[in-house]
């Protein structure tokens, strides 16, 4: 399942990534031949329920990963045209938090609780500059650190205090500040919205929107909300075990007709207001368990539509423009049994 | 009752924790080599303190025999002899009792008082509970050997009062221990129910709380015993715990020390029975707290 | 931060009161005659008895304390039934050689014990990790007064290379301090290991290798220093265990201090060397408690910011 495009015009490409845990007891298949491209100053979701494989994915990419369990057996992530699996320790070190920085989840945990927010941010700045020489001054340093302060809705005199003495919201800025202090080309967000409160979700998103669109930095946002995708991506993939079962723009996986069942399934459990129901529709059963996962397509022991082939092989991507969907439903030598029509 | 009433409706609640998590835990803990070794080495000193007449007659470990004293290890006396003829191997056996003894009691008892003074501070929190922490804290703040001390320069030397000494050090990090089990637990919605059934407070404490406080404290109690062990040597080497010429193993090294330039194995070998009992004590309790708290591994 | 430091000392006060009152109950609880320990054993019984009358051995519980807190407060300690010189002067004399012991211990075992704690734990499972914690495990199980004595054979009377009695010189003090030191240093190593491993894990050291910085500083900067914020309270807490091993090894190795004057006040029975003895040693205890943890406040902005607060 790999992608066709220039590498030279994205500036992220990941191809057919394959990660494991090992431990004791077992082996978790976390991410099972993963592939995606970015452009500059795109914007993609990647969605997924729990346990599809998305934070590890992002892990993967700065390669943040715990050393002693996880395995990045196989796969290629290129970054502005450099496998990024293929560095070495120190030259990865250079892309984290300039090239490439992250936001994590839970802002409540991600700042040291005993730097003020000041520091925090100055360390970015302070590795880049010592990466490029030392050319800058302390001063100069500073002051940036209250541009960025600023730049996300925090007054800069608070750069003093520390981390409990911010609010949730408050703190994901300050995350935000310290992602954005180098001016990187790409920023991945693990879902970071979730451990807030619905209206501070959408103050930050909104924050997120603006920034990203001022300062044209590329944005990987993991989610498992559709509603936030809808709002500020371009693209949107769709995890499902480890793998993406469907990608395209916004436009295209959302209204389009044909989507793949799983999908079908996360858009048709979303509780409409317009609607009257009784009952809501999850999608029945659970994700596979990642040490043991089903033979063929992934999905099919929950899937409506299931087919035989659908236990045996695993379906290629079947095309439509951007929009790709990993189903054997879609795909055109089965056009005989599939009550689909050809895409 | 009505707890009864509900219990007799669902069983197999209580039972089935119980059972499914007890083997379990002995299989992770076999897996610990150093633990199992530390187990083994336990049961050893054990059973040679449980049958220590068996193995040597306890005449052998008093009787003063000047002939033949300060003797090295020999085929005749496996350790060696002390100062006064004794034989070192007999005495370290008898000591046994005393030392294991000592240290399971005052940790029992410490365990057990502990236990109910921090039940109770814990669960009924405010003026009972800062009193009984408040006075808790203070005994803490003495340093132990002074406690020790003071208690037996007041109550006398003797096994008794060393025990009573130790009890009394151990008392406040039990009471500590279950108080922050019952602090962790005494808010959530389960107790409220219980509560609302009209089950009586101590029937709560007892099914509920504690077996979320059995963790640290089968850790703490396996490590504990060890530090007695040390620490009722260390007082009968100042001569303020048991009195010859009662074979226990401080008190064979208070005695020896005089003797140590000439003959060093008085003093290496008791010394060394201690060590290792408290060290197979340590490497259990480290198991121990592998298998009921894992966080720490991978 | 003031009102915090006036608060802990509030706070000291009626646990040191508590202090004073058990260690003067269990003295009471002695059946002693203070009378015929000064007399001595020859003296006239009625003599005895007129003297207990007069040291107020006869009164009740609280008049007796009660002096006693009067006394303390003055300064005043009362007078050794042996020699009858006040019990502060002879403390004052002998406090010095304990303290710098003591102190002198507790820093070499942080020297020792952090460092290698940190290595364990950096490096989990590996040969460094198991070193450490066999080295943290021995030390923890052999009683500190065998391994002194252990230390005594194999570097006095063995290698003749260091001095065993008293504290003359420098030489003397090596022995000593490093045995009661390497104690404390084992449960340090176990506990700087644990923090750190727990430490290590935390979402924040992520964020900081996401900013691309190297792991030296990562671990010195982001992970000790909030590693070492239990540790600190902990070496506080080894302190007082220090104090007990100190009595012990001043006998072993003949020094002249705190732990042989209340040894010897026991074994003779005179009470008011022994109690003054115990209370300042538990004095002691607690200032250090409270000085560990002011440093704690000083360091966590979330203590200080509880207590700043309100």
């Amino acid at each position: 399942m790999t992608q066709n495009s220039a590498p030279a015009e994205n500036l992220l490409e990941v191809r057919d990534l394959k990660v494991v845990y090992k431990t004791d007891e077992a082996v978790v298949f976390a991410v099972n031949g993963l592939s995606f491209s970015l452009a500059p100053g795109e914007t993609i979701g990647l969605v997924g329920e729990t346990g599809a494989g998305k934070t590890t994915t992002a892990l993967s990419i700065l390669r943040l990963l715990p050393e002693r369990t996880a395995r990045i057996e196989a796969g290629e992530i290129f970054f502005k045209g450099e496998d990024l699996l293929k560095k070495n320790q120190q030259e990865i070190r250079k892309v984290r938090g300039q090239g490439i920085s992250m936001i994590f989840q839970d802002p409540m945990t991600s700042l040291n609780p005993i730097m003020t927010v000041g520091q925090q941010i100055y360390e970015s700045l302070e590795i880049d500059n010592r990466n490029n020489g030392g050319k800058k001054t302390r001063e100069e340093l500073e002051a940036r650190v209250d541009e960025l302060l600023s730049l996300v809705g925090i007054q800069a005199r608070r750069k003093n205090e520390y981390p409990n003495q911010f609010s949730g919201g408050m703190k994901q800025r300050v995350v935000i500040a310290i992602a954005l202090a180098c001016n990187p080309s790409l920023i991945i967000a693990d879902e970071p919205t979730t451990a807030l409160d619905v209206t501070i979700q959408a103050q930050v998103l909104a924050l997120m929107s603006v920034l990203k669109n001022k300062t044209g930095t590329s944005l990987i946002l993991i989610t498992h909300d559709l509603g936030v995708v809808a709002q500020i991506c371009d693209k949107v993939c769709v995890m499902y075990a480890g793998e993406i079962i469907e990608s395209g723009t916004v436009e295209e996986v959302f209204e389009g007709e044909r989507k793949h069942p799983y999908t079908q399934g996360l858009f048709g459990s979303i509780p409409d207001l317009e609607t009257e129901t009784e009952r809501l529709n999850p999608i029945e059963g659970l994700m596979p368990d990642p040490t043991d996962l089903p033979a063929g397509c992934k999905f099919h022991p929950r899937c409506k539509f299931s087919m035989p082939v659908c236990q045996t092989q695993s379906p290629a991507y079947a095309r439509e423009g951007s929009h790709q969907i990993a189903c054997h439903l879609f795909h055109p030598a089965k056009k005989e049994e599939s009550p689909w029509s050809l895409c | 009752m009505n707890y009864a009433k509900i219990q007799e409706a669902f069983p197999q609640t209580t039972e089935y924790k119980k059972k499914s998590q007890l083997p379990e835990m002995w299989r992770r803990l076999k897996k610990n080599k150093t633990a199992m070794l530390g187990l083994a080495i336990i049961v050893i000193i054990l059973l040679a303190a449980i049958f220590a007449d068996l193995i040597v007659p306890y005449s052998l470990a008093v009787e003063q025999n000047p002939s033949a004293r300060l003797k090295g290890p020999s085929s005749e006396h496996w350790f060696g002899t002390d100062a006064y003829g004794r034989d070192i191997f007999a005495r370290i056996i008898h000591g046994a009792r005393f030392s294991l003894l000592t240290g399971i009691a005052a940790v029992v008892v410490g365990f057990i008082l502990g236990g109910v003074l921090g039940a109770a501070a814990g669960y009924y929190g405010g003026i009972a509970d800062s009193v009984i922490m408040r006075i808790l804290d203070t005994i803490m703040c003495i340093p132990f050997l002074v406690l020790a001390l003071a208690i037996v320069a007041a109550l006398g030397t003797g096994l008794v009062n060393v025990l009573l000494a130790l009890m009394l050090s151990s008392v406040p990090t039990y009471a500590r221990i279950v108080r922050s089990a019952i602090l962790t637990v005494v808010d959530q919605d389960f107790i409220e129910a219980a509560r609302a059934c009209g089950t009586p407070n101590s029937v709560i404490i007892f099914k509920h709380v504690m077996p979320n406080a059995i963790g640290p404290i089968i850790v703490q109690t396996t490590m504990s015993v060890g530090m007695m062990i040390k620490d009722a040597a260390a007082m009968s080497f100042l001569g303020m715990g048991i009195q010859p010429p009662s074979p226990e193993w401080g008190a064979m090294l208070s005695e020896g020390k005089s003797y140590m330039m000439y003959a060093a194995h008085i003093v290496v070998i008791p010394g060394l029975a201690i060590a290792v009992t408290a060290l197979a004590l340590n490497l259990m309790g480290d198991g121990l707290r592998d298998v009921l708290d894992p966080r720490l591994k991978d | 931060m003031s009102k915090y430091i006036i608060k802990r000392l509030l706070i000291m006060i009626p646990t040191l009161m508590l202090i004073t009152m058990i260690v003067f109950g269990i003295m009471c609880l002695t059946p002693s005659s203070p009378g015929r320990v000064i007399l001595g054993e020859k003296a006239d019984q009625a003599a005895v008895d007129e003297l207990n009358q007069r040291l107020g051995v006869n009164d009740p519980f609280l008049i007796r304390y009660f002096n006693y807190l009067k006394g303390i407060l003055k300064g005043d300690l009362g007078n050794s039934y042996r020699s009858n010189r006040p019990v502060r002067d002879d403390i004052l004399l002998r406090l010095p050689n304990t303290l710098i012991l003591t102190t002198a211990a507790i820093g070499l075992a942080l020297l020792i014990g952090i460092p290698i704690g940190v290595l364990s734990a950096v490096k989990q499972y590996s040969v460094y990790d198991m070193l450490g914690t066999t080295f943290a495990m021995f030390m923890a199980s052999v009683p500190t007064f065998w391994l002194s004595l252990m230390a005594i054979v194999l570097f006095s009377l063995k290698l003749k290379w260091l001095p065993s009695n008293g504290l003359d010189s420098f030489r003397h003090f090596i022995l000593p301090t490093v045995t009661l030191a390497l104690g404390a240093a084992a449960s340090l190593v176990r506990l700087t290991r644990t923090t750190m491993l727990e430490t290590i894990r935390q979402d924040y050291i992520r964020t900081a290798y996401s900013k691309g910085q190297s792991p030296g500083i990562i671990i010195f900067r982001h992970a000790l220093n909030n590693a070492l914020l239990p540790v600190i309270t902990s070496a506080g807490m080894q302190f007082g265990g220090i104090m007990g091993s100190a009595v012990v090894l001043e006998q072993v190795f003949a020094i002249n201090g705190i732990g042989t004057m209340i040894t010897e006040a026991i074994r003779m029975k005179d009470i008011p060397q022994a109690m003054g003895c115990s209370l300042v040693l538990s004095f002691l205890f607690m200032v250090i408690m409270l000085a560990v943890d002011l440093l704690y406040a000083f360091i966590d902005p979330r203590v200080k910011a509880r207590y700043v607060k309100g």
